[in-house]
């Protein structure tokens, strides 16, 4: 028998202007890339909730990086920051030019994490890696996921390479939140049935991958999603559904569940919206059943925005 | 002033960029400690809720008073700048007089970064030192400080004691100096304190001074209130020879300070004639309900007005009052909205009310 919201605690960690409330502000609050330029500094810790469907709750900690701060949090604060932890998010500035402190601290932190929530699972992201140049950039990732791995033993980690201005953001961070939804094989199998059944080319829900597509296509929905909700605040309209059509798409985007939305991806034009948002419709009952692990439906709190 | 505000240390801290929150200045050195900073930083460097507020923090039997300021703009590492001047006292310490002091500070410095980047540049920045220990010398000296900081800015800080709200002033109360009303520049007051001055003797009531000095009733009493608030006077009763009045428990300090004794035959005695102490502590024991002045008076006459005066203003001796109180349900007497214990009267109405109405009791207190 589970709670009727399953709550995790994902503490998000790394050295000062790492890049931390930047991908926060991107993921979870709406921001374009741009608009992080504009971020003060986080004091101590800056905590949100973020919803998602299988009616998990992230408590998401976000740990500012100056040294006063860091030295706080191994000492005075350690047992408040690091116990019951179920997701450790560490990143790193790939032009960092202290990198021996840089590991100190992180390894400082997996001490923590031992000693207080050793199931916790480690992800690490070596991020602004549109600052170095092209051709280097799988070269240098490799090299910092060969040292970390190293120096993370005993416990074991994953690496990512990150930037905001491309969509490596967002499949770092989809990965990780793939990880952590109670019921994420059975949403999958659904949305696949759902998809046969309409006769859709991809059904999106939230961050699937798919590999033969544009490893593109997720920032580029995301950007385009994010720069029309803004454009209907503007008008104090709020943004409901959307339909795209040309000659050889039609593309959906709605309101799925309670936490979600859904994107249905036609190349039929010849199928009429009408039926494509029946199905959508029908099919939304279904998945609300899904998400509700136990007990009653929750009145809906603060979702992606 | 002893140890009623003392500041023991004063302080400048602000936000880096990599290290994080820290005391940047502070005067004297190494006062505030490793350990101390820690607990209480997240209050004197603070998130944005608390920005822009006096906060006093008290921890390790220490109070520290600062004013967060946080200036948002993007030429900026970070988009903005955190600092905090604040002031460290002993936790015992009343800091209230000292909270105006934080908050001006804060609005100087403040105004001295947007005018000419004073704190962001880091060779201006380090006339804060002195500046610091400027103010914390002055400040616990003098209780003011008057510093010129560049070419166009000057501080002006002064410590003002805040004292409790003064009684509210009515017209039958008699204003009397406590200091001698010679030592006061007159030209400094209020030209209505001024003219009200030469009938504040003691003997006059709030009203008698109105008429007199032909100041409006209202302006007199805000003008006493005034007076009052700064213990220059006290304020007794109307001398009559049928008031009673009854000892306190302090009369008992006329025996035991000679200072009080000294104060009291000075006060007392007139050109020639000599008080002795006797002669007063046997007048002011002679004072019980019962007895009004009128029968001290054979004895006593030209040195009982002074006496009583003095009484008062010391608490030695206070007035009773009398209070009528209707014991009898009587549906025909006069409505008894008056007389509840509550409302007191002078002599002369109170006498007719009492010969009309036999179901009255008047109680002394």
């Amino acid at each position: 028998m589970s709670s009727t919201a399953m709550k995790k605690k994902v503490l998000l960690m790394g050295k000062s202007g790492s890049g931390k409330t930047s991908m926060r502000s991107i993921i979870f609050a709406n921001y374009i890339a741009r608009d992080t330029r504009r971020l003060g500094a986080t004091i101590d810790v800056e905590h949100s909730h973020v919803r998602f469907l299988g009616n998990l709750v992230l408590n998401l900690w976000d740990c500012g990086g100056q040294d006063t701060f860091m030295e706080n949090y191994f000492t005075s604060q350690r047992d408040n920051i690091f116990r019951n932890v179920e997701v450790l998010i560490y990143v790193f500035d790939v032009e960092s030019r202290e990198l021996e402190k840089d590991m100190h601290y992180y390894q400082s932190c997996l001490e923590a994490i031992l000693q207080n929530s050793p199931d916790a699972k480690i992800f690490c992201l070596v991020h602004k890696m549109d600052l170095v140049q092209e051709d280097q950039r799988d070269l240098i990732f490799k090299e910092r996921e060969e040292d970390l791995k190293r120096l993370s033993r005993p416990l074991a980690c994953t690496c990512f390479r990150t930037s905001i201005w491309d969509e490596t953001l967002y499949k770092a961070w989809s990965s990780i939140v793939y990880q952590l939804i109670p019921n994420v094989q059975q949403l999958e199998c659904n949305l696949r049935n759902f998809a046969q059944i309409i006769e859709a080319d991809e059904v999106i829900s939230h961050y699937q991958c798919k590999e033969q597509r544009d490893a593109h296509r997720f920032e580029k929905i995301s950007n385009i999603i994010k720069q029309f909700k803004l454009s209907c605040s503007k008008l104090a309209a709020s943004f409901q559904s959307m339909e795209v059509r040309n000659s050889n798409f039609a593309a959906f985007i709605d309101v799925f569940t309670s936490n979600t939305y859904v994107m249905v991806i036609m190349s039929d034009p010849s199928i009429p919206s009408a039926a494509t948002l029946i199905n959508i419709r029908n099919a939304r009952r279904h998945f609300e059943k899904l998400e509700r692990v136990d007990g009653p439906k929750h009145s809906l709190h603060m979702r992606m925005r | 002033m002893g140890t009623y505000r003392r500041i023991d240390c004063i302080f400048f801290s602000e936000f880096h960029p990599t290290l994080g929150p820290k005391i940047t200045y502070q005067v004297p050195e190494e006062y505030i400690s490793r350990e101390l900073f820690d607990t209480v930083q997240v209050y004197i460097i603070t998130k944005p809720e608390l920005q822009n507020k006096l906060i006093t923090v008290t921890a390790m039997e220490k109070k520290l008073i600062g004013c967060p300021v946080c200036i948002e703009h993007k030429k900026y590492s970070r988009n903005a700048l955190l600092f905090n001047l604040g002031l460290v006292c002993d936790a015992r310490t009343k800091t209230c007089a000292l909270e105006p002091i934080v908050k001006k500070l804060s609005v100087y410095l403040t105004t001295l970064e947007l005018e000419s980047g004073f704190i962001s540049n880091e060779e201006s920045k380090q006339k804060l030192l002195p500046i610091l220990s400027t103010l914390l010398e002055e400040l616990n000296v003098t209780g003011a400080c008057t510093l010129p900081i560049d070419d166009s800015n000057t501080i002006h800080l002064k410590l003002i004691e805040q004292r409790k709200d003064p009684l509210v002033v009515q017209e039958y109360d008699v204003p009397v100096f406590t200091k001698n009303k010679d030592h006061f520049i007159k030209s400094q007051w209020d030209l209505t304190t001024q003219q009200i001055l030469p009938f504040v003797d003691g003997y006059r009531h709030i009203q008698k001074i109105s008429a007199e000095a032909d100041v409006e009733l209202n302006l007199v009493r805000i003008a006493v209130q005034n007076l009052l608030y700064y213990e220059v006077v006290t304020l007794v009763s109307i001398f009559q020879y049928s008031n009673v009045y009854c000892t306190t428990p302090k009369v008992q300090n006329l025996i035991d300070k000679k200072c009080l004794q000294d104060e009291c035959i000075h006060y007392v005695s007139k050109l020639g004639q000599r008080t002795n102490l006797r002669d007063v502590f046997q007048l002011y024991c002679g004072l019980t309900p019962g007895t009004t002045v009128r029968d001290l008076c054979s004895r006593y006459s030209h040195q009982l007005q002074r006496l009583i005066q003095f009484g008062l203003m010391k608490g030695l001796i206070r007035r009773l009052q009398k209070y009528p109180v209707k014991v009898v349900r009587d549906e025909r007497s006069r409505p008894p909205r008056l007389y509840t214990g509550c409302h007191r009267m002078s002599y002369k109405e109170l006498d007719e009310r009492l010969e009309n109405d036999p179901n009255i009791v008047v109680c002394w207190k």
